[in-house]
């Protein structure tokens, strides 16, 4: 960090001005809640939180901030929840929230089916939007929280799971505020012009794709972005099979990465281990018992896997089509498939939409933001949640191996296994849920602890994760090569010379 | 959340409660924005989260509050939007009520709002003062000037003669049409009677239509709703053991197979009868039959089945959920599909989890807050191009029709029109753009659906 003496007073003199007083909010209650976070690490409170209502008045920020050594962290929607919250990197950061007066939908258009939004528009708002607009448009959504939006979430390598899933390549054109202050149009945006007619419609321009700077980095503020739409299906089936035990994944992966590969199956493969299932539906039966010390037995699993009819693992996808009808012998020949084996059990859409963990695959697959997934992180009390995001190539064998070294470590740590593996063709993203009581401070520790070992025992398999809760961005970074780590540190020097924009974010700057 | 309570304090029954529920939030801040005063404000302490830590402190503390606490409390809609949202479903219902209940015992108002308060209590649940209190509002409107300041609000809510409907119902049994299947209480309610006579008196000829003898009981007046969110517990409870004894009559006379309310609000005060009785030996068993019985008239129509429409009139209805059932009863698939099965093009509001500012009395009691989000949702209710707004609690009907500068009617009024009803007093002389033409095509296969665009999709081929 190149920051010489941070000048705050000046600094917020400076914005009251020009922002007047909407634009600031130093309270104390205001501090310590944005400080706030579900980490192991602890809170960090912020100096102060600063709300630009336009792209020149972000713009005005970061002046701001370059003349007074001021580090600012932005926010868009703010629900990074179990990945920082809207806490900063350091404390002493000012927050740049985004959502409160940048909210706008700015554009939809129903025919080339894209949409242009500003930093504050959550999964909700969008999804309204097109349900007001006749429903013709279906967007991707996380199974995460509704108020989560889509410019923080394609910025942190956010996924979702229809064919549109991957929500930064399904994003397109951006307007970048630059740690410099200088404002950036990427992709076919960059044409010195004014009626830009490709903007959101094509990724590849001229010149180098600067888009992919701006996700998990902190060289810029994004202030708009495109974002693909998908016609909406009439009709959406989904399918599920209900596995016996732990080491099915490996038959799974193989079932899965064939219909992914020729896209048989349009949506990405949940495929969920029993407790990510079972944990939105209540407290782990023997947490209080065993003081959390221990990891839930095989009888408790057994239990509610029994109790809420899912499995040791349970995948679930789903057809598009025009009618229900039409879609009967595609489910058919997946199950046909899945079967085969006979450890399967069919669980069919109507059967699915009464089991409450599944109704949440049906509606990511219809592209409807819902609430159910939250619940899990009440699995243990306390409030302690935080993401482990690696990944396995979808190879039965290896996806298998990886799980029980996983499994292992959370259990050597007396927590819980709780994992949903996103399948793709080639590629599977290890969803892991470190759930722990964060008032003990023993099991604090344990989660920490349990965090590094298992990204320690992943790169010794040779894998990396793709996406990092805020206390462990240094960490990861210190696993990178060192040219990847001098490159990320030339663009900084290069886009933000004075490091103002979320020094430390993803261990850069 | 650690909380601080001494053990004395925790011998307290309902501080024992409270402290229960505190413990369980965790701050993860799901809810914040989906909290409409912190969406308007900003303001940390206008969210539930940051009210949640005001009434730790002001119970652990005890006495009187601050009166920065008393603002930001008084500022809560108890629209239960946080609720849906929180991932740990903590109980913010019952903790916001017995904040109220702290505050009206501990803190001293300003006379202005001691004194509209005391009128809205001793007013609004009695149809026949309401009456009057309406009367005397409408003789004051053509003297503002001579009205003291803190009812100035209130007065501007006053409907004009027109849009009146009163009808006090007698208490009385009105038979079922044709075999009778289900035979059922309807709460004719307090303020709803004077506003808008037509919901009761269509939901009763619904309910008759579909076989259900419909008793209105001698005895029940206000459920207790009104008082409840005013923070005066007592009074709340007076009323609505006079509802649970003249229920618990007639289910051990003749038997009922449901309580059917009509104004949402009401409803789930009623579902939640077990809980404001649970500590009264007397009272909790009946309290708890009563409230097991109790429906709202959209989930009990469900399952009776709708008749089919006599003639579709596939008019586009806005539809909106009012707070009080889809947050505090979890009622929104049933409204919209019986307006569907009547014919009806049913459209969603965007931001729907959103309070409309009505709240109860808190329109009357925050008009500032309330007059934003009155006008934010009348915004939002406008962009879907409606004929016609439907919902299904008279607080929301006022409000959003304050806002909309339009009519705004109750679901059964449009159910009991489609199977062949009066057509609501409230179209009167509105013009409706023609319906188009009912839609032939089977409903698209997707959980929520607007209907606006029809099942037409021209964006893809699918
Ligand atoms: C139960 C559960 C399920 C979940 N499921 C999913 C899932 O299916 N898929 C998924 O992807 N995530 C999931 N999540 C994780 C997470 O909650 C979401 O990704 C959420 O969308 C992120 O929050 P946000 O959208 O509000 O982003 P924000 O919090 O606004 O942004 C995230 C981060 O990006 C950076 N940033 C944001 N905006 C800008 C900007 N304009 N310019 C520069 N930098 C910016 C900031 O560092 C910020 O902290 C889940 C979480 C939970 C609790
Ligand atoms: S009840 Fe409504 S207004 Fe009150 S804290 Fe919850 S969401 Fe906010």
């Amino acid at each position: 960090m190149r920051i010489q003496e941070a000048r705050i007073e000046p600094f917020f003199a400076e914005i009251q001005a020009s922002l007047g007083s909407e634009g600031i909010n130093r309270d104390p209650e205001t501090l310590r809640r944005y400080g706030e976070n579900t980490m192991p690490g602890g809170d960090r409170s912020p100096v102060g939180v600063v709300y630009p209502a336009s792209t020149q008045d972000a713009q005005t920020i970061v002046r701001a901030a370059n003349r007074h050594g001021v580090p600012l962290y932005p926010v868009s929607t703010g629900n990074n929840i179990g990945l920082g919250s809207r806490s900063a990197v350091h404390p002493g950061q000012v927050i740049v929230d985004l959502g409160y007066r940048m909210n706008r939908i700015l554009e939809v258009d129903e025919r080339l089916a894209f949409a242009v939004v500003e930093p504050g528009v959550s999964y909700q708002a969008m999804y309204d939007e097109l349900v007001r607009r006749g429903n013709k448009l279906m967007l991707d959504v996380t199974s995460g929280p509704p108020q989560g939006g889509m410019i923080g979430n394609a910025l942190d390598k956010g996924a979702g799971y229809t064919p549109y899933f991957d929500h930064f390549g399904f994003a397109c054109g951006m307007e970048v505020v630059l740690g410099n202050g200088e404002v950036l149009r990427t992709g076919d945006g960059a044409l010195d012009a004014g009626n830009l007619i490709n903007w959101h419609t094509s990724k590849y321009s001229f010149g180098p794709i600067l888009d992919g700077l701006f996700t998990q980095s902190n060289y810029g503020i994004v202030t708009r972005m495109g974002i693909w739409l998908l016609p909406r299906p009439p009709a959406i089936r989904s399918f599920h099979f209900a596995f016996p035990d732990d080491d099915d994944l490996e038959q799974i992966i193989e079932l899965c990465r064939p219909l992914k590969l020729s896209n048989f199956v349009p949506t990405l493969f949940r495929v969920c281990n029993d407790l990510y299932l079972c944990g939105s539906e209540g407290e782990n039966p023997e947490y209080r018992a065993s003081g959390g010390k221990r990891s839930i037995s095989d009888e408790g699993r057994r239990a509610l896997r029994e109790s809420h009819g899912v499995g040791a693992w349970t995948v679930s996808g789903a057809f598009y089509g025009p009618s229900a009808e039409a879609l009967e012998p595609q489910i058919k020949r997946v199950r046909d498939l899945f079967c085969q084996s006979g450890k399967a059990r069919y669980i069919a859409h109507e059967e699915a939409e009464g089991i409450g963990p599944l109704q949440v695959a049906i509606n990511t697959f219809s592209g409807i933001p819902s609430v159910g997934e939250l619940g899990l992180l009440k699995w243990r009390p306390g409030g302690g949640n935080t993401w482990f995001l690696p990944g396995t190539p979808m190879d039965g064998k290896i996806a298998n191996e990886f799980q029980r070294v996983c499994r292992k470590v959370y259990e050597d740590h007396g927590l819980d296994y709780t994992v949903m593996n996103v399948c793709g063709p080639r590629f599977a993203r290890g969803l892991h849920v470190i759930t722990f009581n964060r008032e003990d401070e023993d099991e604090r520790r344990r989660a920490d602890d349990c965090y590094r070992r298992m990204s320690e025992e992943v790169a010794r398999l040779g894998v990396f994760v793709g996406r990092a809760p805020l206390d462990y961005h240094e960490f990861h970074m210190g696993q990178a090569m060192a040219s990847f780590r001098e490159a990320c540190s030339g663009i900084k020097q290069a886009l933000d010379p004075n490091g103002v924009i979320a020094p430390g974010r993803y261990g850069i700057g | 959340m650690r909380t601080n309570f001494s053990e004395a304090q925790l011998a307290d029954p309902e501080i024992a409660e409270a402290n229960q529920i505190l413990e369980t939030c965790v701050h993860y801040g799901f809810c914040t924005n989906t909290c409409p005063t912190y969406v308007l404000t900003r303001d940390e302490n206008d969210s539930p989260r940051g009210r949640i830590d005001l009434i730790r402190r002001m119970l652990e503390k005890g006495g009187p509050p601050d009166p920065k606490t008393v603002h930001h409390l008084d500022r809560c809609l108890s629209c239960l939007s946080c609720m849906t949202t929180c991932a740990v479903k903590v109980d913010y219902v019952h903790l916001i009520d017995r904040a109220r209940v702290h505050i009206e015992h501990h803190h001293r108002r300003p006379w202005p709002e001691r004194f509209l308060r005391g009128l809205l209590a001793n007013v609004l649940p009695y149809p026949r003062r309401f009456q009057w209190a309406l009367r005397g509002a409408r003789a004051a409107k053509v003297l503002p000037s001579m009205v003291p300041s803190a009812l100035r609000a209130s007065l501007a809510m006053v409907p004009e003669p027109k849009r009146l409907d009163t009808d006090i119902l007698a208490p009385g049994v009105y038979p079922a049409e044709g075999q009778r299947r289900k035979r059922v209480a309807v709460l004719a309610g307090c303020a709803q009677q004077v506003l808008n006579g037509n919901i009761n008196r269509a939901a009763i000829r619904l309910l008759r239509r579909h076989g259900c003898d419909v008793i209105v009981s001698a005895g029940v007046g206000c459920c207790g709703s009104l008082t409840l969110h005013m923070g005066r517990e007592s009074d709340a409870r007076v009323s609505a053991r006079a509802a649970i004894a003249a229920w618990t009559r007639e289910i051990e006379a003749e038997g009922l197979d449901a309580i059917v309310v009509n104004a949402s609000g009401c409803g789930t005060t009623v579902k939640d009868y077990g809980h404001l009785f649970a500590r009264d030996p007397g009272m909790a068993e009946p309290a708890r039959c009563v409230a097991a019985l109790a429906r709202d008239v959209s989930e009990i129509l469900v399952d009776l089945g709708l008749a089919p429409p006599a003639e579709p009139k596939a008019y586009r209805v806005a539809y909106h959920d009012p707070c009080s059932m889809q947050h505090g009863q979890r009622v929104t698939r049933h409204p919209r599909e019986l307006l569907r099965a009547a014919g009806f093009q049913v459209m969603d509001i965007p931001e729907k989890h959103f309070c409309c500012g009505s709240a109860g009395t808190y329109n009357l009691l925050q008009p500032d807050m309330a007059e934003r989000l009155g006008q934010r949702k009348a915004d939002h209710v406008a962009s879907t191009d409606p004929d016609i707004v439907a919902t299904g609690n008279i607080g929301c009907m006022m409000q959003i029709g304050q806002y909309l500068g339009r009519p705004v009617l109750h679901t059964v009024e449009l159910l009991d029109w489609a199977t062949g009803g009066p057509c609501p007093p409230a179209l009167a002389g509105v013009p409706l753009r023609e319906p188009a033409e009912p839609n032939q095509e089977p409903a698209p296969d997707i959980p929520v659906v607007n209907d606006g665009g029809g099942a037409a999709n021209d964006v893809g081929v699918w």
